[in-house]
This record gives structure tokens, C-alpha cells and sequence, in this order.
């Protein structure tokens, strides 16, 4: 829809099509531009459908209607439409019990399905320890819906999620790089249910007890399952992003509840991710990336030689987007001990992960395009899986999380990853001591 | 816990943020006829996006046999938000075409 509304105010009438079930998802871009009247013509086509009869007699049906919306004359509220005031619901918004609030919640769509902390003034004056900023403070405004991410309402979605104070700082930098990444938003409302999937670097990382050992990923930890869940409250209620309204994803990705892992550090022989982004050892640092998919393999052998052949004899030329290998502390040691950095692991994946000679002609399917759209580069070198270009020119990332073990693992999908530091408050000491003994202690049995 | 509302536990913050109005913008001048105008057809790199053009070309030919089209090709889901080094070249062809079809893919 951004380009029918800049095509409008260049002059030029404009009609689009939209497939029958994404005409919310396209008005609710068009509002958000300051468009609301714009012209689809609703149609039958399934997106990405490659049938071309379908396709034709689709289209064949709704063709008049594209016609009329380049010619029929404009209403006076399509010439100057009137004002309407966003939906800006007072702070205090509802009294009632812990079940009612969350009916409350849930009823408007405001929470992920499961139960919600409610977010009192006295429980967000407590998260709001966790920053020096001061609650009115506006971080960013969140696309597509230009929601205002002042303190304050991100303090109460991570109330909701379940957060800790010591989570605030995250939370602030993890709204910034939704905002610094220009492809985020169409992410978070893709058909291809892209999910974030947020990496935290640093000392930061420990001291807010986020895990990056065994079962880093999997429920169990409060910072690893507040916080993504946090970002995906404020996906929704800050962003705008609503499952079928706005989020189109057609499957869907339980990533969306929460997938956030610390790298570990401690146990990884080489620099740590963020290092290699140009942010120093000592600086607390998150990384977000948007895979619409996760992959585990038991390698073929543990050793340099088993680890590399799975990784670029497992990729399938029919992918997309940005990819990260994951590996564990062993697989990590198992390639350093054998001489490889983390530049040479990389670079021999890029190299040696190729097309099988005659892959798409045994197939039956044309050849002649890259399947990874994506990515213009790569119709000059069709041979290869990972090809870099102007937008993504690293296309192969590392990550070293999860406990001592030989499984490794994919990320694939979504745009280049985005690194932003995390600006820890003036207490954070006294903040750490307060909640770091928060964690689970479990029974023998 | 009790459902009495008058001795209700929480009250509660409201978590959906404000937003500013945003200035809104009226449509461009609609064109009195299709037939003897060279309409552009947008499509963005979904790959149902030409299928879809593919089929409105005929039609156009067929209805408006004096029509002509020129089509651009995004290689993103927006040529407008997410290819700025191809402003000129949009714009520059925006200039050549009375109307745009656009097709998203979705």
C-alpha cells in the first residue's frame, strides 16, 4: 500500500489489488500513512499463487472494478478526507479482579492469549527502577501504526509479560532496533510469520540472569520468556500488529511468544557476536534477526570436517532471507581446536554451500531465477546458496549458545540482522543485586 | 478472589499506546477514460504480483485497445520504503504513465 500512497501524492491515480482476506492489513497501512480513502480492488488471488488460470480468472472478475477505481469520478471525502482521531484510551483504563482485567485484556486484543500480569500503577512504578529515564520519555514511534513507545507503556507491557525491572533496559533497546530496522514492520505482519529472535550480548546478559546454556530457548527462565514475550505485547499494542488484522502470517511461528537466547560467552573460544559488530567486550549489546524458520541437525561428525559438512550439506537452495548457524560451546571448541575462526568458518560456508549440479532441472522447475527473491545478487551467481550483496554483504552469521552437547542449529529467514547497544542505568549494580537471586530452585526427586 | 467490583483488586494501566493524528491526504484526480492512456503496472517481488499483471495486461488490450502500459519491477514488497537507490528511476517513470495498476502479491 506504501507505494500506491506515494504513487497518489505524485499524481498519479493508482488501484491496487488485494487479496480478498488482506484488505484490513492493507487499510490499516493506508490509515497509517495518512491514506484512508486509497482504492483497492479486493480479489481471489492467493498470495504468492502461481497458477496462472486461477490467477486469470480472478482477476477477470474483478477487472471492472480496477477500472472504475482509475476512472470513477472521486468523493468529496476521497478529495479531502476528514480527520479521525486515533484511539487514545485513558491511562487508568479498568478496575476489576485478576480475571476480569484479563478478560478485559484479552477481549480487545491486547494480550498473547495467555494470562497477563496486571499492570498496576504500583507494579509499573517498580519496572520503571529499571531505567533512568523518565516515563513520558518517548523512545520511538512504532510502525506501522506510529504508536507512541514512550517509558511508561513499555513499563506496562512488561509488566504484562511478566518482566523484572532489570529487563527495562532491553526492553528500551530492543524498541529502538525495531525501529532502526526498516524491514521490521513488514516482518511482523508477513505471510511468511517471521518472528524476532533476539541474541543478547555482554555482561548485561548474566547479570539479568538471561540464559544462554542448555535449553536457552525453551521456556523455564523469566528474562528469556518475559522478554521476547514483552516485545510481542508491544508488536501488538504499541506497533499495531494484530494477529489477522495486521499479522498475516499464514502458519504462524510459536517464536512470536518468546525466542531470545544469551550467547555464550564464557564458553565460546572465539570473540563474541557483538564484538564482531563493532561494539566492545564490556558493552551489554542485542541482536535482532526475523527467521521464519529454526533448524536443528545432529551433525555428521563432531570433529571440524563432520560439523562444516552439515551445515553446507543440509541447506536447501530453496531458502531465503539472513541465516545464522548456531552452535554449542563443543561444536565452537571443535572448529577452533582445528584451527578455524570464526571469519574462516564462515567464508568456507559461503564457498562450499552449493546448488546440486542438475537440482532444478530434476525438479522440472525453471532455473533461470534465484528462489531467494530477496536477494538481487544472487541472479549472478546461481550456483551458490549464500550470496552477499549490497544489503546483506556478511550473509552467513554465527551464534554460540545452548549447553554442552553436539546438536547445531539454523536460523534462516528475514532481513539482515540488526546489533544496539544496551544502555544500563546508573544503579544497575544495586538493580542486578535486587533481583538476581530471583530464580527457580529446583526440587530433587 | 472476589468479582465484586466494588472491592476490586487492580486498576489498571492501559497498555495500547496513543498516537498523533496523521495528516491525511486526498486521492489524485481520477482519469475520465482508460482508452488511448499508458497506464504503468507496479508489481513488487512477490512472485504472484506479474502473474497478476500478466492477466490485467490482456484484459487492458482487450477493453481499451488504445491503452499502452509500461511496467516497473520492485525487487522488494515496496520500491517507494525500501529501495531509495531507485527514487529517481521510480519517479522518472512515474512521470511517463497517466494511472498505476499495482499489484502486491497479496
Amino acid at each position: 500500500m506504501y507505494d500506491a500512497i506515494y504513487i497518489e501524492g505524485k499524481g498519479r491515480p493508482a488501484a491496487t489489488y488485494v487479496f480478498e482476506h488482506f484488505v484490513n492489513d492493507a487499510m490499516s497501512a493506508a490509515s497509517s500513512k495518512g491514506m484512508p480513502v486509497i482504492r483497492v480492488v479486493p480479489e481471489t488471488v492467493v498470495s504468492e499463487s502461481t497458477v496462472v488460470a486461477t490467477i486469470e480468472a480472478a482477476i477477470n472478475a474483478v477487472f471492472d472494478n480496477v477500472a472504475s477505481a482509475l476512472t470513477k469520478p472521486l468523493t468529496p471525502d476521497e478529495m479531502s478526507p476528514k480527520s479521525r482521531e486515533p484511539e487514545n484510551p485513558p491511562r487508568i483504563i479498568f478496575k476489576g479482579t485478576l480475571q476480569e482485567v484479563n478478560r478485559f485484556f484479552y477481549q480487545r486484543g491486547w494480550t498473547d492469549g495467555l494470562p497477563v500480569i496486571p499492570p498496576t500503577g504500583e507494579a509499573v512504578a517498580e519496572m520503571l527502577t529499571g531505567t533512568d529515564l523518565a516515563p513520558d520519555a518517548l523512545i520511538e514511534k512504532l510502525e506501522p501504526r506510529l504508536g507512541k513507545a514512550t517509558v511508561e507503556k513499555i513499563a506496562v507491557n512488561a509488566v504484562m509479560a511478566g518482566c523484572l525491572p532489570v529487563h527495562m533496559p532491553f526492553l528500551i533497546a530492543g524498541v529502538r532496533l525495531l525501529a532502526a530496522s526498516p524491514g521490521c514492520g513488514m516482518m511482523a505482519a508477513s505471510t511468511g510469520s517471521f518472528s524476532p529472535f533476539w541474541l543478547i550480548n555482554g555482561p548485561g546478559a548474566e547479570d539479568a540472569n538471561f540464559r544462554s546454556t542448555y535449553g536457552a530457548t525453551s521456556p523455564g527462565d523469566i528474562a528469556n520468556a518475559s522478554f521476547g514475550r514483552a516485545m510481542g505485547l508491544i508488536t501488538k499494542n504499541i506497533r499495531g500488529i494484530r494477529k489477522q488484522v495486521e499479522d498475516m502470517g499464514v502458519l504462524g511461528n510459536p517464536g512470536k511468544y518468546s525466542w531470545v537466547a544469551a550467547e555464550n560467552e564464557e564458553n565460546s573460544p572465539w570473540e563474541p557476536f557483538h564484538v564482531g559488530r563493532g561494539f566492545k567486550k564490556d558493552e551489554t549489546a542485542l541482536t535482532l534477526m526475523f527467521p521464519h524458520q529454526y533448524q536443528q541437525m545432529m551433525p555428521f561428525g563432531t570433529d571440524d570436517k563432520g560439523i562444516l559438512a552439515t551445515v553446507v550439506g543440509s541447506v536447501v537452495p530453496a531458502r531465503m532471507g539472513a541465516f545464522a548457524v548456531i552452535l554449542t560451546p563443543n561444536n565452537a571448541r571443535s572448529l577452533a581446536d582445528a584451527g578455524w575462526s570464526k571469519a574462516a568458518v564462515k567464508e568456507y560456508i559461503v564457498k562450499n554451500t552449493v546448488v546440486p549440479e542438475g537440482y532444478y532441472k530434476r525438479l522440472g522447475l525453471d532455473d533461470s531465477k534465484p528462489f531467494d527473491r530477496g536477494n538481487v545478487a544472487a541472479a549472478a551467481d546461481k550456483d551458490h546458496i549464500f550470496v552477499a550483496s549490497p544489503l546483506d554483504p556478511d550473509p552467513v552469521r554465527v551464534f554460540v549458545f545452548g549447553g554442552f552437547g553436539s546438536w547445531m542449529g539454523f536460523l534462516q529467514g528475514g532481513p539482515p540482522p540488526m546489533t544496539g547497544k544496551v544502555e544500563l542505568p546508573a544503579d544497575w549494580p544495586q538493580l542486578v543485586k535486587k533481583y538476581k537471586n530471583v530464580v527457580p530452585t529446583y526440587a530433587r526427586y | 478472589m472476589t468479582s465484586d467490583k466494588a472491592t476490586a483488586a487492580y486498576e489498571v494501566l492501559s497498555p495500547w499506546a496513543e498516537a498523533d493524528p496523521v495528516p491525511l491526504k486526498g486521492l489524485s484526480p481520477r482519469l475520465d477514460t482508460l482508452d488511448g492512456k499508458k497506464i504503468g503496472l507496479l508489481c513488487n517481488s512477490k512472485r504472484a504480483a506479474p502473474l497478476i499483471l500478466d492477466a490485467t495486461e490482456k484484459l487492458l488490450k482487450q477493453r481499451f485497445p488504445a491503452a499502452t502500459v509500461s511496467r516497473f519491477f520492485a525487487r522488494s514488497f515496496s520500491v517507494s520504503s525500501l529501495e531509495k537507490d531507485r527514487a529517481q528511476e521510480f519517479d522518472d517513470w512515474l512521470k511517463g504513465v497517466d494511472a498505476v495498476i499495482a499489484s502486491v502479491g497479496d
